[in-house]
């Protein structure tokens, strides 16, 4: 519990200092939270884990409130929303809650098209930043100022970060993820290492007594192009810095600067050496995790949602998470991160129950959030108010890991609008398969992303 | 077609002459030819069947391209039972059924106007009709999507029954247009003359005359939805209303490691018409001659 | 009886359902799609007038490609009338001739046309599979190991990989159409032209072709159209990729439209889309009707 708290505490100033999201919002840098100016008169009102949403009027009439998620019944996610929303409902019989699930790519249409036609469900999944802000600035989000501020004390303001546009908060969020590496130690140890390398340059060490061994040291799926970012986003990171990254996604800062051409030309020169498996180009990203899992790679870098996956295979002992090393100690240091609170659920503005769906909203995010994290498939967004000390030994070095963390950008598909984080992952396709070198990645985007 | 009969009575004389070594030869290659052609185009089929009753140790090297050594048909149950492929299947029948049945009322309705009645403009009416056959399907697909979510029509089967329809409609006039002219016209006006009005005429009369157009477009149109992706994919986003090649799309999407439930998934959507057409190729080919050459 | 069937209201009520569906469904998208095509529009929020703007980035823009795709699918049209013609009426001549078992054969080489093309292309990327699919299996198995590829996934195999599927489905729907054509040839000719001394060669050149130059036409432009607007199976097989080496119009609209919220280009390119199949239709009929004079 004590860690947990500290965890919160730390991801607070984190996240704070990532800030992200809307194009007009001007990032906070304060760790702590000051009291919003605009906060609803609601806010007298003591939020209590167990408090009961919608009020008292609510009560009396039962409303139907309908909910669309991507949790089908393959995702990871699938068992936090069930067992939350049969939680949410036994909790509050007078809401009679209908929910489906659509599968991820599926799901994107579909809630576009609903967005188009005005016909949203009263709560829908979306994720913050980029994908949220179209249907915000089109007025289909309802502002959920007044709900959040109950939630305030259990749901850190530094969370809301990439639901808030022009000062208004859009939704809740439930988990908060990261990107790391995982390392699958029995390999490590075939190549003479009992420790994840802990620098840039011991990486590249590692991977080459471990090719000397006849071990593939990544793999990295070339079909799913949001899969080969989480390398090259993790390497460019940890040579430019957290902060010049964010000012390159929001157009701010050129991506024409030599870090992160070497970042790229580094990435090249690593698939040249074939320290990716050349196999995985054809693979889709679940695939590459599969053959991870097989033992086919020492290294995988992937969302901290895999934890769920790598512990359910059993992998909790055999396979570490670290953090990627740093490139250039000038400008990174351990400690900073990709990723963010995106996972959210919101409210439509259509909604005919809008208040009563947004405190919905906020009790089902808060249960996903607990559950998912007992489940493995994210950071809690919410302050635990669980026990956590049933958590996997991996989903623990996560927390220490995010607990140590300074900073922290939102992935580059996620931080930027749909149309410029195709662009993006265009290049970083590119890149990848070494059809564009670093000085073409860097003038390419600086052109395209304007 | 019409002519097709005579043809086979007298093929048995050209083959007569063939009796010369050099012949022989050829007929040989030719044969060896045909051979070859048949394995290229049967044996994917035949690795998909083998291969959805097989383990991934048996698919993955023991047992490549051999008969399964056990088969496995739990396979089959994993593949409805996870991957829903049973709903996708009733839905795509759902839809192809009631497709037809429009396209047939419509473009009977429609041919009967543009072959019975005289009219002004019917020749251009009919040109008019005859460039759908020219128009891509995919090319509409934003305004019909834009249209159908206003109406709030997305994710229900008429999103697709309703564009189907419509760009099956032009091959429905052609072919009934072909069958329709040879009905004489005796029999309307004898129908006429016993006091029947243009509607029982066409439905008494005319209708049950049609059945040979029937088949034909039905198939025709029955293999226009039942494979058709990019509109099913788009407009259905929710697992009750999928259709077969959508629900084939995404069970694959889930199961890249498993190849045998996804190649079980791949024979129930194939062997259903494989069967029919076993039995009905003549018929079915015909339908496709005569949408081509009529046109 | 005239009376009967000259009716106005009565041909009006006939001919509507027909003209409703085909006027709503197929002809005024057309013209909406030229409309939208004028604007940047995301789907759901305003819509702003830009012009020609859309068409000068489609044909400027490299992190678009449309050339590039337009490109692959003309190459794909050339490969369907060069390759997949020829093999369809090589085939066609020779099972018309009349030879035993005709029917079977024709039967089984138009047995691909009536799979689902997901179905195809899901078999096809088990059968180019790098590590398990057949025909890697097979190049081994033979001891030629240098050939094997990851056919998909390499950008200099993958365009042609994923273009052997789609030709092939297709050679039985062709094959079948000019068999009917040539079954169609009166007896007479054949046995006139064989009294004459003709040779199998020569008939086929000078009788039957000729006969049934109509069908050569609708095949070709069936070919050819169908090839602007192919999407199906390589949606399937690659969905454009990898690194838009194999993307055609289609897939690069259905790109636009559906992940970068793109509505005004897609609709851009459905026009041209449109406007291309009716050039090439049109096309097509000419050169076919200045060869019969």
């Amino acid at each position: 519990m004590k860690k947990a708290t500290s965890l919160l505490l730390a991801m607070g100033m984190v996240v704070s200092l990532a800030g992200c999201g809307g194009k007009s919002e001007s990032t906070s840098t304060e760790p702590t939270k000051a009291a919003d100016p605009t906060q609803a008169p609601a806010a007298t009102e003591a939020p209590a884990a167990t408090e009961a949403p919608a009020a008292t009027e609510a009560a009396k009439d039962p409303v139907d409130l309908t909910m669309w998620c991507i949790a089908t019944e393959s995702d990871s996610n699938r068992h936090a929303y069930v067992t939350a929303i049969d939680e949410f409902k036994a909790a509050h019989p007078e809401i009679n809650l209908t929910w489906e699930a659509t599968q991820n790519e599926s799901y994107k249409t579909k809630i576009k098209a609903a967005v188009a036609a005005n016909e949203m469900p009263d709560i829908f999944f979306t994720w913050g930043a980029g994908f949220i802000q179209e249907f915000v600035e089109a007025d289909r989000v309802y502002c959920v100022d007044d709900v959040y501020a109950k939630y305030k004390d259990e749901l850190p303001e530094v969370m809301m970060g990439n639901l808030k546009f022009d000062g208004k908060y859009y939704g809740a969020p439930t988990t908060f993820n990261v990107v790391a590496m995982f390392c699958n130690m029995d390999l490590l140890k075939q190549a003479g290492y009992d420790a994840v390398p802990g620098t840039y340059e011991e990486l590249l060490k590692c991977c080459d007594d471990l090719k000397a061994k006849g071990i593939t040291p990544f793999g990295c799926s070339g079909k799913e192009n949001w899969a080969i970012s989480e390398y090259s986003e993790s390497m460019i990171q940890k040579s430019v810095g957290t902060d010049k990254m964010r000012a390159m996604y929001e157009g701010k800062e050129s991506w024409n600067n030599p870090d992160v051409i070497k970042a790229i030309d580094s990435l090249q020169e690593m698939v040249k050496k074939e320290y990716f498996d050349p196999a995985a180009v054809a693979l889709s990203n679940d695939e590459v995790k599969a053959n991870f899992i097989a033992g086919k790679y020492a290294f995988y870098i992937n969302g901290t949602w895999n934890v769920a996956d790598m512990v359910a295979n059993g992998l909790d002992d055999k396979v570490q998470v670290a953090e990627f090393p740093v490139i250039n100690p000038a400008n990174a240091q351990l400690g900073e991160l990709i990723g963010g609170a995106n996972d959210s659920l919101a409210v439509a503005a259509s909604s005919k129950n809008a208040a009563v769906a947004a405190e919905t909203c906020f009790e089902l995010a808060r249960g996903i959030c607990h559950y998912g994290n007992l489940d493995g498939v994210g950071i809690p967004a919410w302050k635990p108010f669980y026990d956590t000390s049933s958590l996997s030994k991996m989903s623990n070095t996560v927390a220490d890991i995010v607990a140590n963390a300074s900073k922290t950008v939102l992935f580059g598909d996620n931080f930027l609008s749909a149309d410029k984080a195709n662009i993006y992952l265009d290049y970083v396709g590119q890149a990848y398969a070494t059809a564009i070198d670093g000085q073409a990645y860097a003038e390419g985007l600086d052109n395209d992303l304007k | 077609m019409d002519n097709k009969s005579i043809v086979n009575t007298k093929k048995m004389k050209s083959r007569g002459s063939s009796s010369r070594q050099g012949n022989r030869v050829k007929e040989t290659w030719v044969y060896i030819l045909f051979g070859f052609w048949a394995i290229v185009n049967l044996f994917p089929i035949y690795w998909m069947f083998t291969f959805s009753l097989k383990d991934n140790t048996e698919i993955f090297g023991e047992n490549v391209a051999g008969l399964p050594k056990h088969w496995l048909w739990s396979n089959y149950s994993k593949a409805l039972g996870i991957g829903n492929i049973g709903r996708n299947f009733i839905n795509s029948i759902i839809v192809a059924v009631v497709t037809i049945l429009i396209v047939m009322l419509v473009s009977l309705m429609a041919t009967f106007a543009l072959t019975r009645f005289v009219w002004k403009g019917r020749k251009r009416m009919n040109s008019f009709f005859m460039l759908g056959l020219t128009i891509p399907i995919h090319a509409s697909i934003v305004p019909i999507y834009t249209t159908l979510s206003r109406l709030h029509l997305l994710n229900t089967y008429l999103a697709l029954i309703i564009p189907y329809a419509a760009f099956s409609l032009a091959m429905g006039i052609l072919i009934c247009t072909g069958f329709m002219q040879e009905l004489p016209i005796d029999l309307d006006e004898a129908a006429c003359i016993d006091g029947c009005g243009t509607w029982r005429i066409f439905f008494k009369i005319i209708v049950p005359l049609m059945k040979p157009a029937v088949a034909t477009v039905s198939i025709y149109t029955f293999l226009q939805c039942w494979n058709e992706l990019m509109f099913a994919n788009i407009f259905i986003s929710d697992s009750a209303h999928k259709t077969l090649p959508v629900g084939i799309q995404s069970l694959s999407g889930q199961y890249m490691t498993d190849w045998g439930p996804v190649g079980a998934a791949l024979v129930m959507a194939t062997f259903p018409t494989l069967l029919f057409y076993i039995f009905f190729s003549k018929k079915i080919q015909d339908s496709f001659i005569a949408g081509a050459i009529k046109g | 009886m005239k009376k009967l069937y000259s009716n106005k209201l009565t041909i009006f009520l006939f001919i509507l359902p027909a003209l409703l569906l085909f006027v709503v469904i197929l002809v005024a998208p057309i013209f909406l799609s030229g409309y939208y095509s004028l604007f940047k529009w995301n789907g759901f929020g305003k819509k702003v007038f830009l012009g020609l703007s859309n068409y000068k980035e489609l044909f400027t823009s490299n992190s678009i490609g449309f050339i590039r795709a337009l490109g692959n699918s003309l190459l794909l049209a050339a490969f369907s009338v060069g390759i997949q013609l020829p093999i369809s009426l090589g085939l066609a001549l020779l099972l018309g001739k009349g030879r035993k078992g005709e029917r079977g054969f024709l039967s089984i080489y138009f047995m691909p046309v009536l799979i689902s093309t997901v179905v195809i292309g899901q078999l096809w990327l088990k059968i180019y599979n790098p590590e398990y699919g057949v025909l890697n299996v097979f190049l081994r198995s033979i001891g030629l190991e240098k050939l094997t590829q990851i056919w998909l996934g390499n950008k200099a195999t993958a365009l042609g990989a994923a273009f052997v599927p789609v030709l092939w489905q297709y050679v039985g729907y062709h094959m079948l159409l000019m068999y009917a054509g040539i079954k169609s040839v009166p007896t007479e000719y054949r046995e006139a032209a064989m009294i004459d001394g003709a040779r199998e060669g020569q008939i086929n050149r000078y009788i039957v072709l000729p006969y049934i130059k109509p069908i050569l036409k609708i095949s070709t432009i069936f070919a050819v159209t169908g090839s602007l607007k192919s999407f199906d199976l390589i949606y399937v097989l690659t969905n454009g990729g990898p690194l838009h080496a194999t993307e055609v119009p289609s897939t690069l609209m259905i790109n636009m439209l559906f992940l970068r919220n793109r509505y005004g280009m897609g609709s851009t390119i459905a026009f041209l889309l449109i406007i291309l199949c009716f050039f090439f239709a049109l096309i097509i009929g000419l050169i076919f009707r200045e060869k019969e004079d």
